[in-house]
């Protein structure tokens, strides 16, 4: 599971309508970056980054062929979802505990 | 099977005061980066009763659905299904738990689980999770394009 080394975002991953365009090229077949960069209005190295963002939110994963390298969609998107939403907890948590021991009254009346 | 998420945490305060801050004191802590319209200032309102919405508002009053409460039993618990920023098809399901440990203290226990159901799809067995995720995706890519429509509106 810890293959996606996923560290981004898929929400935010697929905010933009370049990187959504490019995951709905890569649903077809797998591509490298020439492949995509010929069908879209943007250079090989903006195609570049923005698979570099996909693959960060663990939506799009590369395979080398020859002596090229493959785009595809990841076959673990849900997982990448899942960690995804992991994560969210964790920070959501932390400001939970905060607000709740910071506004009980048992808490209040012990400080004073 | 995708392995349902597991977080528990202990809080100091009674069970009651731990479930109303959950539910009825949730914008004061659900990170605004996850959310549809991302404003500062939004309002996040759980519907205290069973078969009730679970919403984000906007500060310019639009409102978008997270879920619907499924179990409502305050103060042992709640369970609701959780579909933010995908389709409603698509919904997780989360269960807490408030377990008093002391008179003011509490252990607050979250199950969040159903991820299968994002590769569930209809896809063949035999490649399941690829096939899944490609279903999954043109709902995933329709609430983004729905989210940042309205951001645009917004800004």
């Amino acid at each position: 599971m810890n293959a996606l080394r996923q560290s981004g975002d898929p929400f935010d991953a697929l905010g933009d309508p370049n990187r959504r365009a490019i995951v709905e090229r890569l649903k077809a077949r797998p591509q490298s970056v020439g492949d995509i960069a010929e069908s879209l209005p943007i250079s090989r190295p903006a195609v570049s980054r923005h698979l570099r963002l996909l693959k960060n939110a663990g939506l799009v994963a590369d395979v080398a062929d020859g002596t090229r390298r493959l785009y595809r969609l990841h076959p673990d998107g849900a997982e990448a979802m899942r960690d995804f939403v992991q994560s969210v907890w964790g920070q959501a948590l932390t400001r939970y505990r905060l607000v709740a021991e910071n506004t009980s009254t048992r808490a209040r009346t012990r400080a004073r | 099977m995708i392995e349902p998420l597991e977080v528990s945490l202990v809080v100091q305060c009674d069970a009651a005061h731990a479930f109303a801050v959950f539910t009825a004191s949730t914008s004061l802590w659900w990170p605004v980066s996850h959310s549809v319209s991302r404003q500062p200032g939004l309002a996040v309102t759980f519907e205290p009763r069973t078969g009730g919405r679970i919403f984000e508002r906007s500060p310019d009053g639009t409102e978008f659905d997270w879920g619907e409460i499924t179990t409502w039993d305050p103060p042992k618990g709640l369970a609701y299904l959780w579909h933010l920023g995908v389709d409603r098809s698509l919904a997780t399901e989360v269960r807490i738990e408030f377990v008093p440990l002391t008179a003011d203290s509490t252990r607050v226990a979250i199950t969040h689980s159903g991820w299968d159901r994002l590769g569930d799809l209809g896809p063949p067995r035999r490649d399941r999770n690829q096939r899944g995720w490609e279903g999954l995706l043109p709902h995933f890519v329709a609430a983004c394009v729905r989210s940042a429509a309205q951001r645009g509106r917004d800004s």
